[in-house]
């Protein structure tokens, strides 16, 4: 089969695969090409994104404004969009370690998976923009779309994974595994 | 976590002044009341749909508008059968609805005859003595005020009524961009709050306007199979109008009985049998309205004490009649949820100090470009922003 052929065969399967499509617009992809390029959301397609898109809201932070505090009730996740967080804490190991954050991380995670309370308190390094998503809005994605809730949880995972193994590193009386 | 204790005796007497408040504002702007509520259960009953057609690719607006077009030509093919049918049988109704009531009324009669008969006692009571005597004119007196008086109705809510699919479009489309828009503008140390409180708030009316619209679902099919078994004329119909008029508490149900009870005497004058099993069929479903279907649907939503119930609906039935019953639940659940998030915000002494630290950092900054740096830093809580 000729190049030119396959290539107009693939985008018509394209175009049927999303029955719709060419009913779409171009106003939010730059938006959508933002989100794309976070590392939670990575895997995550156009229209997954733009379904996402509904439930993030965007929160502007000055330097040295506390995004949440330890003690509070945990609702939901931050993203860095830019400017750099840090997180302080009155736990020994956290304190060690004294994260940072930067465009593209995230923060807050454990708050997507349980409603307790916060163990640390995130404060802007310097002007912040960041993404939140909050639990149950999340929780209400998953339950209508699980493809979307998989690839975030995934990556959500791994991070946890990653950062959990710091933390042990850091600690020298417990072993690593 | 910090401030999360139920209401207290004081909330509760916010809580039922603000509903009784709400309640009566509402009866005054009822035309706006009744659509905007239509509004919102069309809104929950057809954002799935909305969340289907985005899943298959659609952009959310373009969703909106597909699905709200469809809910806007059903109305208006709605409203069009409906007047057409109207315009071609509105004699025939007069002479129907006099028919019926004219049952209803000769059955009356037998019920207190065969009473009185049965127990002598009852000749001399007041309920046998004041039955009217002349029925016919009765009937026809009924069907001259309430008949006309109701078309009127139709006709007056109809504009309103035309607002539903147009209000739909607006949520569907914008709602939630609205609802993000509002919770921006909200200063950031109440941000997580603000989101709990829509959250809320959102479920409440959700499960309740959709567990409404589930329970006039079962009970038209349960009340629809009792009469069709009982051979009734337009079971799924008249099921249908007794399961709305079931949307305000103990009235409406006691309506739609009183409905059934005149088809089923005017049809089977000479059944007895068909008559009290209509009753007994509205018990039976009344039974398993309050023992499984409410839980299952509505109740979730609601969990108010059943004592607290029935006060709150006397109270909205005193306030604002009809419409406070129909009214008054839902309404004390969105005002509770309102009340307890507003108490924990206003009472959370830390929150306050990061909207007054906040509001000091913007202070500074704004007195740093313009070469006035100075002023005390406030009290932020236990610790400083930046404090381990």
């Amino acid at each position: 089969m000729p190049d030119g052929t396959q290539t107009e065969l693939r985008r018509t399967l394209a175009v049927m695969k999303t029955p719709f499509n060419f009913l779409r617009g171009s106003a939010d992809d730059q938006r959508i090409e933002n989100l794309k390029r976070l590392t939670l959301f990575k895997e995550l397609t156009a229209r997954e994104l733009r379904e996402l898109d509904e439930l993030l809201h965007e929160r502007s932070y000055q330097k040295d404004e506390v995004i949440f505090d330890e003690g509070d009730a945990g609702l939901g996740l931050f993203i860095v969009l830019s400017g750099r967080v840090k997180v302080v804490s009155s736990h020994a190991a956290l304190q060690r370690l004294a994260p940072e954050f930067g465009p593209g991380d995230f923060f807050g995670e454990l708050a997507l998976f349980e409603e307790a309370q916060r163990t640390a308190r995130a404060v802007a390094l310097e002007p912040t923009q960041v993404l939140a998503l909050f639990r149950r809005e999340f929780f209400s994605l998953l339950e209508q779309d699980r493809s979307i809730g998989v690839k975030i949880l995934f990556e959500l995972s791994r991070t946890v994974v990653r950062r959990s193994r710091k933390l042990l590193a850091s600690q020298p009386h417990l072993p690593t595994v | 976590m910090r401030n999360e204790h139920p209401p207290g005796v004081l909330t509760w007497g916010v809580i039922i002044v603000v509903t009784c408040l709400m309640l009566y504002l509402f009866q005054r702007v009822i035309w706006l009341v009744v659509p905007g509520l239509l509004t919102l259960v069309g809104y929950y009953c057809l954002q799935p749909l909305v969340q289907v057609l985005i899943r298959a690719g659609l952009r959310h607006r373009t969703a909106g508008k597909l699905v709200t077009g469809l809910l806007f030509l059903v109305t208006i093919l709605g409203i069009v059968l409906l007047l057409s049918l109207a315009a071609t049988r509105v004699a025939g109704w007069k002479a129907v609805t006099a028919h019926y009531v004219q049952g209803g009324l000769d059955f009356l009669k037998q019920t207190e005859g065969l009473l009185a008969e049965k127990l002598p006692l009852l000749k001399r009571s007041a309920l046998v003595r004041s039955t009217p005597t002349n029925l016919d004119a009765v009937a026809e007196q009924f069907v001259e005020k309430y008949l006309s008086w109701l078309v009127l109705q139709m006709v007056h809510w109809l504009p309103s009524l035309l607002l539903v699919p147009y209000l739909t479009y607006f949520i569907l489309q914008d709602g939630n961009r609205f609802k993000k828009r509002l919770i921006q503008s909200v200063p950031n140390a109440f941000f997580e709050k603000t989101l709990l409180f829509f959250d809320r708030v959102d479920r409440s009316l959700q499960s309740f306007l959709v567990g409404l619209v589930k329970l006039t679902f079962l009970d038209t099919a349960c009340l629809g199979l009792g009469l069709w078994l009982l051979g009734i004329p337009y079971p799924i119909l008249l099921g249908l109008i007794a399961a709305v008029l079931a949307w305000v508490p103990y009235l409406g149900s006691m309506v739609g009985c009183v409905l059934v009870t005149m088809v089923a005497a005017t049809d089977f004058p000479n059944e007895p049998v068909t008559i009290y099993g209509c009753v007994v069929v509205f018990i039976c479903v009344r039974l398993l309205d309050d023992f499984i279907f409410l839980p299952l649907t509505v109740g979730r939503s609601l969990r108010f004490h059943p004592v607290l119930s029935v006060l709150m609906l006397f109270l909205g039935a005193a306030v604002a009649g009809p419409t406070g019953l129909l009214l008054v639940l839902p309404v004390l659940g969105v005002v509770v949820v309102i009340t307890e998030t507003l108490g924990q915000i206003l009472t959370d002494e830390r929150l306050w100090a990061r909207y007054r630290h906040a509001r000091y950092l913007q202070r500074t900054m704004v007195e740093v470009e313009y070469g006035q740096a100075g002023g005390g830093q406030p009290d932020v809580g236990h610790r400083d922003a930046g404090g381990q």
